[in-house]
């Protein structure tokens, strides 16, 4: 055990090559250092951390969801004791269970995705809620950064390539003004001046995520119509991101620009195609993939306020309900399931990176 | 010792040489209408199958007279004047300087490849060996597509012919090479196309001393094997005294000594070329004390009106600070081989007599 302890190097640094004296090479062990799996396991380790984080805010604020609820309850006319034996009832939640056994029942909840009821919206799931909600908001912000990501790194890749050009000049000013707004201010701005004063489209018309007698399936209506819908929110994100994508794209381009390879790639009389896309291409974006986790994430935090200006039912607007009628499952739940989508988008990257930059792994 | 000054002006008749340099100016955009000179009029005829070295200080062009000569230069570097007659394989003579884009792109490794210093890193960090082989070929493509399994069969011996074992190199990413590994990679790819003429720029620069000697050996070698001519660019004298028949000093942006690897070492005119020459402690012989040479190159901006080297000379006449002395021709030869020196006192016989003390 002793010798084996010693065998295993630290799980950050990994650099010990495959055949570094003293290296284990038991099937498990390989498989607990694996790059792919020790990500996996931080992935999970900061979801299990932000769990607990919620576990304890939730009970450390004042008021539990049984008083919150027998307190609605005692409005209607009823009598206290009454309010909180039919709330006691109707929620699966025991006040007076000791914290470790509610931390037991909550984690074990967790881990069957079964995170109790709602409070406010009676008979239904906190996993039924957030499911019904939460693919808009994935959608529209997936397909925005997508389009933002790729719309920044090519801009930027031209105004590096171009640089000191107008072409780079208009583009860089466009890029700060653009970094600059805050994305419900660009919301704003969408319906205000788009929808009312020039008349491009009818905000009314577009709000929600399907109109009405739209049924979800895999039609050519359906996915039409969801696009339409989400078009606003996918504006806002774009042009929210698209501006510190370009700016850090054409940062990273102009120094790879500068690399030894580029000149040898020229000497070598590679054509300008195959230059740009395998040799400054790729290797300017390699820095950029973990920012594609961060840009996720800023767009997440920032949907509930743009989903509430352009009245898209995603779950920010769910989000913003669990706060004012204090529906601390729902919030519980979503904070954790929010957390979760960045910590896997960062993930993902991460996963990306190492496919991407050889140098990375083993 | 004739004062035939016939170099700077050579009238364009083909004289057989492979690349003839012709008062090319080359320097750096500084401003909008600016321009620092850092290699100025520049001439010299590189004929097949010869070697030559360009040594001198840092700073002193030699890496921008190398880069300028394929036109690699970064986006600020212009060559505002004069000519690089190159004759291709197919025997037509072109003026590299004025060759279009497609022309140029063709021109490049094919012509002409270049080894970077030893330390660069000439490969791209996310492509395997084999890719840079691959890429190499498929852009030198004329018609013919050849498959990928020939093209790796061929890089493959190219690798053996630099003593690199292909099947662990080929596959390998440049960060799993050592220095000395990857550059002789990057020699095997330079050879890949059979270019007439390999520029070297600081080959062994940033290399241990044993990977320098095999680097040099290998050179050596392939040289026999696939005559091509050679220009290196060097501040390490022993390796110019090895590797080089020819040898040209450079000291602020302009040549002012060239001629035989003998001429240059054993009977230098120009008092640079044997201050740096006494610089370098001897191998064999008597150790004497190595001479440094105070001061450093002047800047680009600032060049004295007369000799570039005057401020420095040890035997600078009054006539140096305020004439610049051309480059004249001592002994002439044909085939590029003249040895030609810019000082005043070049033909002084009290500074160079026989067996007189460096």
């Amino acid at each position: 055990m002793a010798t084996e302890l010693a065998a295993v190097p630290p799980p950050d640094t990994g650099d010990t090559g495959p055949l570094a004296p003293g290296t284990s090479f038991s099937l498990p062990r390989r498989f607990w250092n694996d790059y792919v799996f020790v990500k996996v396991r931080k992935a999970v380790f900061v979801v299990f951390v932000v769990a607990n984080v919620t576990f304890f805010l939730g009970r450390a604020m004042p008021g539990d969801p049984i008083d919150v609820m027998a307190g609605r309850l005692t409005q209607g006319g009823m009598s206290m004791n009454e309010a909180r034996a039919i709330a006691m009832n109707s929620l699966a939640y025991d006040v007076d269970a000791p914290l470790y056994q509610q931390w037991w029942d909550f984690f074990v909840g967790l881990v069957t995705l079964d995170l109790g009821s709602t409070i406010n919206r009676p008979g239904l799931s906190v996993t039924e809620a957030i499911g019904a909600y939460l693919p808009w908001t994935l959608f529209s912000i997936g397909v925005g950064t997508l389009i933002a990501i790729t719309l920044g790194l090519t801009l930027g890749m031209i105004m590096a390539y171009r640089r000191n050009k107008a072409i780079d000049h208009v583009l860089s000013v466009l890029a700060s003004v653009l970094g600059a707004i805050p994305n419900y201010l660009i919301a704003m701005l969408l319906v205000v001046g788009g929808g009312m004063y020039l008349g491009w489209f009818n905000p009314i018309e577009l709000r929600g995520t399907l109109s009405p007698g739209v049924e979800s399936g895999f039609t050519l209506t359906f996915i039409g119509d969801a696009f339409y819908h989400a078009a606003l929110p996918i504006i806002t994100y774009v042009l929210a991101i698209i501006g510190t994508w370009m700016l850090v794209m054409k940062a990273s381009t102009t120094e790879v620009l500068g690399e030894d390879y580029v000149t040898v790639a020229r000497a070598r009389g590679l054509r300008d195609r195959r230059i740009a896309t395998a040799y400054v291409g790729r290797n300017a974006v390699l820095p950029l993939v973990a920012q594609i986790a961060i840009s996720f994430g800023t767009l997440v935090g920032g949907a509930i306020f743009v989903e509430q200006v352009l009245v898209y039912k995603g779950v920010g607007g769910l989000l913003l309900d669990a706060v004012n009628y204090r529906d601390y499952p729902l919030l519980q739940g979503l904070l954790i399931i929010i957390t979760s989508c960045v910590v896997i988008a960062n993930l993902v990257s991460d996963l990306l990176y190492s496919r991407l930059d050889p140098r990375i792994q083993k | 010792m004739s004062p035939v000054n016939d170099l700077p002006a050579t009238p364009d008749t083909d004289d057989g040489a492979l690349l003839s340099v012709r008062g090319i100016d080359v320097g750096y955009r500084t401003g909008r209408k600016s321009h620092v000179i850092a290699a100025h009029e520049v001439s010299f005829d590189l004929h097949p199958g010869q070697s030559m070295a360009l040594v001198g200080e840092s700073g002193c062009g030699k890496t921008t007279l190398g880069l300028g000569l394929l036109r690699l230069l970064p986006r600020t570097g212009v060559i505002p004047r004069g000519q690089i007659l190159f004759r291709r394989k197919d025997g037509v003579r072109v003026d590299v300087r004025t060759l279009e884009k497609e022309e140029l792109r063709r021109f490049r490794w094919n012509e002409a490849a270049m080894v970077f210093q030893g330390a660069m890193n000439a490969f791209n960090p996310v492509l395997r060996v084999q890719d840079h082989f691959l890429d190499t070929f498929r852009a030198h493509e004329n018609g013919r597509r050849r498959s990928r399994k020939e093209i790796l069969e061929h890089s493959a011996e190219l690798l053996e012919m630099v003593r690199l074992d292909p099947a662990r190199v080929l596959t390998a990413f440049p960060h799993e090479l050592s220095g000395g590994m990857r550059q002789r990679s990057l020699i095997a790819l330079a050879l890949a196309l059979k270019p007439q003429l390999l520029i070297l720029d600081e080959p062994t620069t940033a290399l241990d001393l044993l990977t320098q000697r095999s680097i040099v050996e290998r050179l050596t070698e392939l040289r026999e094997q696939l005559s091509f001519s050679m220009l290196f660019i060097t501040h390490d004298l022993g390796l110019a005294a090895e590797l080089a028949d020819r040898v040209g000093t450079m000291y602020a942006g302009r040549l002012i000594e060239t001629g035989t690897t003998r001429d240059i070492f054993h009977r230098a005119r120009h008092p640079y070329t044997s201050a740096l020459i006494d610089s370098v402690l001897p191998v064999v012989g008597d150790l004497r004390v190595p001479t440094p040479l105070p001061g450093g190159p002047p800047g680009l901006h600032t060049l004295p009106e007369g000799c570039p080297f005057a401020p420095r000379c040890a035997h600078a006449l009054t006539d140096c600070a305020t004439t610049r002395p051309a480059l004249d021709v001592l002994t002439p030869r044909d085939r590029g081989l003249s040895h030609t020196a810019a000082c005043l006192r070049s033909t002084d016989s009290e500074l160079h007599a026989e067996g007189a003390p460096r």
